[in-house]
Protein backbone atom coordinates (compact mmCIF):
# COMPACT_ATOMS: atom_id res chain seq x y z
CA UNK A 1 0.00 0.00 0.00
CA UNK A 2 1.39 3.29 -0.81
CA UNK A 3 1.40 6.26 1.41
CA UNK A 4 -2.23 7.78 2.21
CA UNK A 5 -1.59 11.12 1.03
CA UNK A 6 -4.24 12.40 2.48
CA UNK A 7 -3.73 11.04 5.92
CA UNK A 8 -0.21 12.34 5.86
CA UNK A 9 -0.99 15.68 5.28
CA UNK A 10 -3.81 15.75 7.67
CA UNK A 11 -1.48 14.06 10.53
CA UNK A 12 1.71 16.70 9.52
CA UNK A 13 -0.24 19.64 9.53
CA UNK A 14 -2.13 18.59 12.93
CA UNK A 15 -5.94 17.83 11.30
CA UNK A 16 -7.34 16.02 14.11
CA UNK A 17 -10.64 15.38 12.88
CA UNK A 18 -9.43 14.85 9.39
CA UNK A 19 -7.24 12.25 10.52
CA UNK A 20 -9.85 10.58 12.16
CA UNK A 21 -12.51 10.54 9.56
CA UNK A 22 -9.98 9.22 7.04
CA UNK A 23 -9.04 6.43 9.43
CA UNK A 24 -12.15 5.36 10.52
CA UNK A 25 -13.12 5.16 6.49
CA UNK A 26 -10.46 3.12 6.00
CA UNK A 27 -11.25 0.61 8.59
CA UNK A 28 -14.87 0.50 7.53
CA UNK A 29 -13.70 -0.35 4.08
CA UNK A 30 -11.79 -2.95 5.64
CA UNK A 31 -8.17 -1.37 4.73
CA UNK A 32 -5.27 -3.10 6.56
CA UNK A 33 -4.68 -0.74 9.31
CA UNK A 34 -0.61 -1.68 9.87
CA UNK A 35 0.31 -0.21 6.62
CA UNK A 36 -1.90 3.43 7.49
CA UNK A 37 0.10 3.55 10.67
CA UNK A 38 3.74 2.62 9.09
CA UNK A 39 3.45 4.25 5.62
CA UNK A 40 1.30 7.01 6.00
CA UNK A 41 1.46 8.98 9.91
CA UNK A 42 4.54 7.24 11.18
CA UNK A 43 6.14 9.38 8.51
CA UNK A 44 4.37 12.42 8.75
CA UNK A 45 4.74 12.21 12.41
CA UNK A 46 8.49 11.81 11.96
CA UNK A 47 9.33 14.99 9.29
CA UNK A 48 7.27 16.80 12.02
CA UNK A 49 9.69 15.53 14.77
CA UNK A 50 12.95 16.12 11.78
CA UNK A 51 11.63 19.56 10.92
CA UNK A 52 11.14 20.52 14.67
CA UNK A 53 15.01 19.07 14.91
CA UNK A 54 15.78 21.52 12.13
CA UNK A 55 14.45 24.24 13.50
CA UNK A 56 11.62 24.89 10.88
CA UNK A 57 8.95 23.68 12.59
CA UNK A 58 8.02 24.88 16.33
CA UNK A 59 6.71 22.91 19.90
CA UNK A 60 2.59 24.13 18.34
CA UNK A 61 3.25 22.11 15.54
CA UNK A 62 4.43 19.28 17.17
CA UNK A 63 1.79 18.94 19.59
CA UNK A 64 -0.59 19.22 16.77
CA UNK A 65 0.93 16.86 14.84
CA UNK A 66 1.00 14.45 17.85
CA UNK A 67 -2.40 14.94 19.13
CA UNK A 68 -3.45 14.24 15.47
CA UNK A 69 -1.80 10.96 14.98
CA UNK A 70 -2.51 10.35 18.33
CA UNK A 71 -6.57 10.75 17.81
CA UNK A 72 -5.66 7.69 14.62
CA UNK A 73 -3.55 5.85 16.88
CA UNK A 74 -6.55 5.47 19.51
CA UNK A 75 -8.71 4.12 16.40
CA UNK A 76 -6.03 1.98 15.23
CA UNK A 77 -4.78 0.66 18.51
CA UNK A 78 -7.48 -2.59 19.48
CA UNK A 79 -7.02 -3.53 15.85
CA UNK A 80 -3.40 -4.15 15.64
CA UNK A 81 -3.28 -5.62 19.30
CA UNK A 82 -5.71 -8.46 17.50
CA UNK A 83 -3.43 -8.46 14.10
CA UNK A 84 -0.03 -9.85 16.20
CA UNK A 85 1.37 -6.61 15.81
CA UNK A 86 4.46 -6.42 18.02
CA UNK A 87 6.55 -3.72 19.80
CA UNK A 88 9.61 -3.08 18.97
CA UNK A 89 10.80 -3.10 22.93
CA UNK A 90 9.53 -1.69 26.04
CA UNK A 91 10.98 1.65 27.06
CA UNK A 92 9.66 3.41 30.70
CA UNK A 93 9.65 7.23 30.87
CA UNK A 94 9.50 9.71 33.77
CA UNK A 95 10.61 12.83 34.56
CA UNK A 96 12.63 13.71 37.46
CA UNK A 97 12.18 14.27 40.86
CA UNK A 98 11.36 17.44 41.98
CA UNK A 99 10.32 18.36 38.15
CA UNK A 100 6.80 17.94 37.44
CA UNK A 101 6.83 19.61 33.44
CA UNK A 102 5.52 17.04 30.90
CA UNK A 103 4.70 18.45 27.96
CA UNK A 104 8.23 17.70 26.27
CA UNK A 105 7.97 14.03 28.24
CA UNK A 106 4.67 13.46 26.18
CA UNK A 107 5.87 14.20 23.11
CA UNK A 108 8.72 11.86 23.57
CA UNK A 109 6.19 8.96 24.45
CA UNK A 110 4.33 9.77 21.17
CA UNK A 111 7.29 9.74 18.89
CA UNK A 112 8.35 6.24 20.70
CA UNK A 113 5.34 4.80 20.16
CA UNK A 114 4.75 6.04 16.64
CA UNK A 115 8.30 4.07 16.45
CA UNK A 116 6.74 1.13 17.90
CA UNK A 117 8.16 1.33 21.01
CA UNK A 118 5.60 0.17 23.67
CA UNK A 119 6.31 3.29 26.77
CA UNK A 120 5.44 2.64 30.41
CA UNK A 121 4.77 6.42 31.28
CA UNK A 122 5.71 6.89 35.24
CA UNK A 123 4.59 10.12 35.08
CA UNK A 124 6.02 13.31 36.94
CA UNK A 125 8.36 13.47 40.31
CA UNK A 126 9.63 10.23 39.61
CA UNK A 127 12.72 8.43 42.42
CA UNK A 128 14.99 6.13 41.38
CA UNK A 129 13.13 3.53 43.11
CA UNK A 130 10.28 3.95 40.23
CA UNK A 131 12.78 4.09 37.25
CA UNK A 132 14.25 0.57 39.01
CA UNK A 133 10.96 -1.25 39.58
CA UNK A 134 9.77 -0.30 35.36
CA UNK A 135 12.96 -2.33 34.67
CA UNK A 136 13.35 -4.62 37.23
CA UNK A 137 9.42 -6.07 37.85
CA UNK A 138 8.07 -4.51 33.99
CA UNK A 139 10.91 -5.25 31.87
CA UNK A 140 11.70 -1.94 30.77
CA UNK A 141 14.87 -2.05 28.27
CA UNK A 142 15.78 1.35 28.12
CA UNK A 143 14.99 4.08 30.68
CA UNK A 144 14.11 7.76 29.43
CA UNK A 145 14.54 10.74 31.77
CA UNK A 146 13.48 14.43 31.62
CA UNK A 147 13.56 17.72 33.46
CA UNK A 148 12.49 21.18 32.18
CA UNK A 149 14.37 23.13 35.15
CA UNK A 150 18.37 23.19 35.85
CA UNK A 151 17.40 22.91 39.49
CA UNK A 152 15.86 19.43 39.11
CA UNK A 153 18.51 18.43 36.47
CA UNK A 154 20.62 17.93 39.55
CA UNK A 155 19.13 14.58 40.06
CA UNK A 156 19.41 12.68 36.78
CA UNK A 157 23.42 11.87 38.86
CA UNK A 158 21.54 10.31 41.66
CA UNK A 159 19.51 8.36 38.76
CA UNK A 160 22.41 7.70 36.88
CA UNK A 161 24.31 6.73 40.38
CA UNK A 162 21.16 4.72 41.53
CA UNK A 163 20.81 2.54 38.09
CA UNK A 164 24.63 1.58 38.26
CA UNK A 165 24.09 -2.17 39.15
CA UNK A 166 21.99 -2.42 35.89
CA UNK A 167 24.53 -1.85 33.46
CA UNK A 168 22.56 -3.45 30.47
CA UNK A 169 19.76 -1.10 30.63
CA UNK A 170 20.67 2.13 28.76
CA UNK A 171 19.56 5.39 30.48
CA UNK A 172 18.64 8.35 27.62
CA UNK A 173 18.38 11.77 28.91
CA UNK A 174 16.54 14.94 27.55
CA UNK A 175 15.05 18.31 28.64
CA UNK A 176 15.85 22.29 28.03
CA UNK A 177 18.92 22.34 30.15
CA UNK A 178 20.33 19.94 29.02
CA UNK A 179 23.59 18.97 27.13
CA UNK A 180 25.42 16.71 25.51
CA UNK A 181 28.13 17.36 28.25
CA UNK A 182 26.32 17.16 31.15
CA UNK A 183 25.08 13.66 29.99
CA UNK A 184 28.31 12.65 29.56
CA UNK A 185 29.95 13.62 32.55
CA UNK A 186 27.44 12.21 34.96
CA UNK A 187 27.73 8.71 32.54
CA UNK A 188 24.58 8.66 31.55
CA UNK A 189 24.24 6.61 27.57
CA UNK A 190 21.90 8.72 25.57
CA UNK A 191 21.13 12.73 25.23
CA UNK A 192 17.91 13.07 23.23
CA UNK A 193 18.13 16.89 22.10
CA UNK A 194 14.35 16.27 21.21
CA UNK A 195 12.09 13.76 20.82
CA UNK A 196 12.94 12.73 16.80
CA UNK A 197 16.73 12.89 18.76
CA UNK A 198 15.67 10.49 21.60
CA UNK A 199 13.74 8.13 19.23
CA UNK A 200 16.88 7.96 16.97
CA UNK A 201 19.11 7.47 20.30
CA UNK A 202 17.62 4.82 21.94
CA UNK A 203 17.27 2.50 18.86
CA UNK A 204 21.49 3.11 18.08
CA UNK A 205 21.93 2.11 22.13
CA UNK A 206 19.21 -0.87 21.64
CA UNK A 207 21.08 -1.99 18.00
CA UNK A 208 24.25 -1.62 20.08
CA UNK A 209 23.42 -4.28 23.24
CA UNK A 210 21.51 -6.23 20.92
CA UNK B 1 32.67 52.16 40.98
CA UNK B 2 30.09 52.97 38.01
CA UNK B 3 28.61 49.72 37.57
CA UNK B 4 26.75 48.65 34.12
CA UNK B 5 23.57 46.35 35.32
CA UNK B 6 21.34 44.25 32.50
CA UNK B 7 18.61 42.68 34.05
CA UNK B 8 15.27 40.80 33.63
CA UNK B 9 12.32 43.36 34.06
CA UNK B 10 11.33 40.97 36.34
CA UNK B 11 13.23 42.45 39.25
CA UNK B 12 12.12 45.99 38.27
CA UNK B 13 10.87 47.15 41.79
CA UNK B 14 13.88 45.26 43.43
CA UNK B 15 16.78 46.40 41.70
CA UNK B 16 15.36 49.96 41.28
CA UNK B 17 15.12 49.89 45.41
CA UNK B 18 17.93 48.25 45.73
CA UNK B 19 20.10 50.86 43.43
CA UNK B 20 18.77 53.50 45.58
CA UNK B 21 21.15 52.92 48.12
CA UNK B 22 23.83 51.61 46.67
CA UNK B 23 27.21 53.35 47.17
CA UNK B 24 28.08 53.27 43.54
CA UNK B 25 26.71 54.63 40.55
CA UNK B 26 24.29 52.18 38.42
CA UNK B 27 23.00 52.12 35.30
CA UNK B 28 20.16 49.61 34.46
CA UNK B 29 18.95 48.46 31.53
CA UNK B 30 15.82 46.01 31.57
CA UNK B 31 15.66 43.41 29.06
CA UNK B 32 12.01 42.33 28.64
CA UNK B 33 10.72 38.76 31.16
CA UNK B 34 9.34 36.68 27.85
CA UNK B 35 13.20 36.55 27.19
CA UNK B 36 13.36 32.90 29.12
CA UNK B 37 10.28 31.67 27.17
CA UNK B 38 12.37 31.75 24.12
CA UNK B 39 14.77 28.54 24.95
CA UNK B 40 18.80 29.77 25.98
CA UNK B 41 20.37 30.35 22.96
CA UNK B 42 18.10 33.39 22.06
CA UNK B 43 18.08 34.60 25.75
CA UNK B 44 21.64 34.30 25.75
CA UNK B 45 21.91 36.25 22.38
CA UNK B 46 20.18 38.73 23.59
CA UNK B 47 21.82 39.05 26.62
CA UNK B 48 25.32 39.48 24.79
CA UNK B 49 23.93 41.94 22.28
CA UNK B 50 23.27 43.90 25.25
CA UNK B 51 26.66 43.06 27.21
CA UNK B 52 28.30 44.06 23.85
CA UNK B 53 26.33 47.26 23.92
CA UNK B 54 27.81 48.54 27.27
CA UNK B 55 30.81 48.85 25.59
CA UNK B 56 30.22 52.25 24.39
CA UNK B 57 29.31 53.03 28.30
CA UNK B 58 32.19 54.04 30.80
CA UNK B 59 31.97 51.04 33.65
CA UNK B 60 33.75 49.53 35.64
CA UNK B 61 31.84 45.85 35.66
CA UNK B 62 28.61 44.43 33.78
CA UNK B 63 26.27 42.70 36.49
CA UNK B 64 23.43 40.50 35.25
CA UNK B 65 20.31 40.31 36.99
CA UNK B 66 19.32 36.83 35.92
CA UNK B 67 19.75 33.35 37.14
CA UNK B 68 20.95 30.89 35.25
CA UNK B 69 17.32 30.27 33.48
CA UNK B 70 18.14 27.37 31.73
CA UNK B 71 20.97 27.69 30.51
CA UNK B 72 20.36 31.43 29.21
CA UNK B 73 23.01 32.98 30.58
CA UNK B 74 25.95 29.75 29.18
CA UNK B 75 28.28 31.47 27.12
CA UNK B 76 27.97 34.55 27.74
CA UNK B 77 31.15 36.41 27.29
CA UNK B 78 33.24 39.46 28.97
CA UNK B 79 33.77 42.35 27.26
CA UNK B 80 36.56 44.77 28.32
CA UNK B 81 35.56 44.54 31.65
CA UNK B 82 34.34 41.66 34.12
CA UNK B 83 30.50 40.33 34.00
CA UNK B 84 29.31 39.52 37.55
CA UNK B 85 26.48 37.07 38.13
CA UNK B 86 24.68 35.80 41.14
CA UNK B 87 25.12 32.12 41.51
CA UNK B 88 21.34 31.27 41.20
CA UNK B 89 19.30 28.56 39.47
CA UNK B 90 16.95 30.73 38.45
CA UNK B 91 14.98 34.10 39.71
CA UNK B 92 13.45 32.71 43.13
CA UNK B 93 16.75 32.14 44.33
CA UNK B 94 17.45 36.24 43.87
CA UNK B 95 13.89 36.63 45.74
CA UNK B 96 14.21 34.24 48.61
CA UNK B 97 17.91 35.68 48.80
CA UNK B 98 20.00 32.36 48.94
CA UNK B 99 20.16 29.40 46.96
CA UNK B 100 19.69 26.92 49.66
CA UNK B 101 16.47 28.47 50.78
CA UNK B 102 15.27 28.07 47.45
CA UNK B 103 16.21 24.58 46.77
CA UNK B 104 15.30 23.39 50.24
CA UNK B 105 11.77 24.55 49.56
CA UNK B 106 11.35 23.65 45.78
CA UNK B 107 12.28 20.17 46.69
CA UNK B 108 9.94 19.88 50.07
CA UNK B 109 7.14 21.85 47.79
CA UNK B 110 7.74 20.43 44.50
CA UNK B 111 4.39 21.75 42.99
CA UNK B 112 4.47 25.69 43.60
CA UNK B 113 4.31 28.50 41.38
CA UNK B 114 5.62 31.21 42.56
CA UNK B 115 5.11 35.21 42.37
CA UNK B 116 6.30 38.20 42.97
CA UNK B 117 5.15 42.09 41.77
CA UNK B 118 6.89 41.67 38.67
CA UNK B 119 5.53 38.41 37.66
CA UNK B 120 2.56 39.58 37.91
CA UNK B 121 2.78 43.32 36.32
CA UNK B 122 5.56 42.80 34.12
CA UNK B 123 5.89 40.79 30.67
CA UNK B 124 3.24 39.68 28.28
CA UNK B 125 1.41 37.92 30.78
CA UNK B 126 1.61 41.22 32.93
CA UNK B 127 -0.34 43.16 30.01
CA UNK B 128 -2.83 40.80 29.15
CA UNK B 129 -6.08 41.14 30.01
CA UNK B 130 -7.77 38.68 32.54
CA UNK B 131 -9.05 36.12 30.19
CA UNK B 132 -7.88 32.61 30.20
CA UNK B 133 -7.21 32.82 26.18
CA UNK B 134 -5.14 36.11 26.55
CA UNK B 135 -2.74 34.26 29.52
CA UNK B 136 -1.76 31.39 28.55
CA UNK B 137 -0.32 31.71 25.06
CA UNK B 138 2.56 33.81 25.57
CA UNK B 139 4.31 30.95 26.08
CA UNK B 140 4.39 30.04 22.19
CA UNK B 141 5.13 33.86 21.56
CA UNK B 142 1.74 33.92 20.08
CA UNK B 143 -1.47 35.81 20.51
CA UNK B 144 -4.79 34.18 20.65
CA UNK B 145 -5.89 35.47 17.28
CA UNK B 146 -2.48 34.31 15.70
CA UNK B 147 -2.62 30.41 17.25
CA UNK B 148 -6.42 30.67 15.35
CA UNK B 149 -4.90 32.19 12.25
CA UNK B 150 -1.63 29.66 11.88
CA UNK B 151 -3.70 26.52 13.54
CA UNK B 152 -7.29 26.86 13.58
CA UNK B 153 -9.67 27.08 16.64
CA UNK B 154 -9.65 23.70 17.63
CA UNK B 155 -6.08 23.59 17.56
CA UNK B 156 -5.72 26.68 19.09
CA UNK B 157 -7.65 25.61 22.01
CA UNK B 158 -5.50 22.79 22.39
CA UNK B 159 -2.15 24.33 22.41
CA UNK B 160 -3.67 26.75 25.19
CA UNK B 161 -4.94 24.12 27.33
CA UNK B 162 -1.25 22.71 26.67
CA UNK B 163 0.49 25.52 28.23
CA UNK B 164 -2.68 25.47 30.95
CA UNK B 165 -1.78 21.61 31.98
CA UNK B 166 1.93 22.53 32.12
CA UNK B 167 1.02 23.44 36.13
CA UNK B 168 -1.95 20.83 36.55
CA UNK B 169 0.51 18.88 38.85
CA UNK B 170 0.84 21.91 40.78
CA UNK B 171 -1.01 22.07 44.22
CA UNK B 172 0.74 25.72 45.75
CA UNK B 173 0.90 29.37 45.07
CA UNK B 174 3.96 30.78 46.65
CA UNK B 175 3.54 34.48 46.66
CA UNK B 176 7.05 36.28 47.72
CA UNK B 177 7.10 39.26 49.23
CA UNK B 178 9.92 41.64 48.75
CA UNK B 179 8.82 44.80 50.93
CA UNK B 180 9.02 47.15 48.14
CA UNK B 181 5.26 46.78 47.51
CA UNK B 182 3.32 49.88 47.86
CA UNK B 183 0.69 48.09 49.19
CA UNK B 184 -1.51 44.95 48.87
CA UNK B 185 -1.79 44.58 45.71
CA UNK B 186 0.18 41.77 44.47
CA UNK B 187 -0.66 39.36 47.23
CA UNK B 188 -4.40 40.03 46.92
CA UNK B 189 -4.05 39.33 42.87
CA UNK B 190 -1.36 35.99 44.14
CA UNK B 191 -4.68 35.08 46.55
CA UNK B 192 -7.18 35.82 43.29
CA UNK B 193 -4.85 33.64 40.92
CA UNK B 194 -4.43 30.83 43.66
CA UNK B 195 -8.25 30.26 44.61
CA UNK B 196 -9.05 30.49 40.86
CA UNK B 197 -6.75 27.02 40.60
CA UNK B 198 -7.81 25.74 43.33
CA UNK B 199 -4.26 26.07 45.11
CA UNK B 200 -3.00 26.42 48.58
CA UNK B 201 -1.76 29.90 48.81
CA UNK B 202 1.39 30.26 51.11
CA UNK B 203 3.13 34.10 51.63
CA UNK B 204 6.85 33.81 51.84
CA UNK B 205 9.34 36.42 52.79
CA UNK B 206 11.63 37.84 50.11
CA UNK B 207 15.21 39.25 50.67
CA UNK B 208 17.27 41.18 49.36
CA UNK B 209 20.35 40.37 50.59
CA UNK B 210 21.91 38.56 46.98
CA UNK B 211 20.08 42.33 44.91
CA UNK B 212 21.47 44.64 46.99
CA UNK B 213 25.13 43.06 47.26
CA UNK B 214 25.07 42.26 43.46
CA UNK B 215 24.30 46.02 43.18
CA UNK B 216 26.55 47.55 46.48
CA UNK B 217 29.82 45.43 45.10
CA UNK B 218 29.86 42.67 47.33
CA UNK B 219 30.49 40.22 45.11
CA UNK B 220 32.33 37.32 47.57
CA UNK B 221 32.65 33.94 45.58
CA UNK B 222 30.01 31.92 47.16
CA UNK B 223 27.24 33.85 45.97
CA UNK B 224 28.64 35.46 43.30
CA UNK B 225 31.04 34.81 39.95
CA UNK B 226 32.85 37.32 38.74
CA UNK B 227 33.41 36.32 34.73
CA UNK B 228 37.28 38.34 33.81
CA UNK B 229 37.46 40.13 30.67
CA UNK B 230 37.36 37.72 27.52
CA UNK B 231 36.51 34.73 29.14
CA UNK B 232 32.62 32.78 29.45
CA UNK B 233 30.08 31.53 31.65
CA UNK B 234 29.15 28.02 32.08
CA UNK B 235 27.07 25.75 34.01
CA UNK B 236 28.89 23.54 36.35
CA UNK B 237 26.02 20.87 36.90
CA UNK B 238 27.11 21.44 40.81
CA UNK B 239 26.37 23.77 43.65
CA UNK B 240 28.50 26.36 42.55
CA UNK B 241 25.87 26.51 39.35
CA UNK B 242 28.08 28.62 37.15
CA UNK B 243 31.99 28.94 36.67
CA UNK B 244 34.00 30.91 34.40
CA UNK B 245 36.21 29.11 31.19
CA UNK B 246 38.34 29.86 27.95
CA UNK B 247 40.11 33.48 27.85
Amino acid sequence: MAVNEALYQAVASGKKKQVQQIVTEAVERGDEVLPLLDESMIPAMQEVGDKFSRGDAFIPEMLIAARAMQAGVDIIEPLLVNSGHKPVARVCIGTVKGDLHDIGKNLVIIMMKSAGFEVIDLGTDCEVEKYRDAVINQGAKVVLASALLSTTMTYMKTLVDGMKDLPDVPIVLGGAPLTQEYVDEIGAHGYGRDASDAVRIVKDLLAKTA
Amino acid sequence: MRLHLISCEVFVREICAAISSSPHTVDVRFLPKGLHNEGGKAMRRVIQQAIDDARDVEHDAVLLGYGLCNNGLVGLRAGEKPLVAIRAHDCMTMFLGSRKKYTDFFFENPGTYFLTSGWIERGISGDQPPSEKGRHTSAYGMSWDELVQYYGEDNATYLVEQVEAETRHYSQLAYIHMGVEPDERFETESRRRASEKGWKFVRLEGNMTLIERLVNGQWDDEDFLVVPPGHEMAPTWGDDIIKAVGG
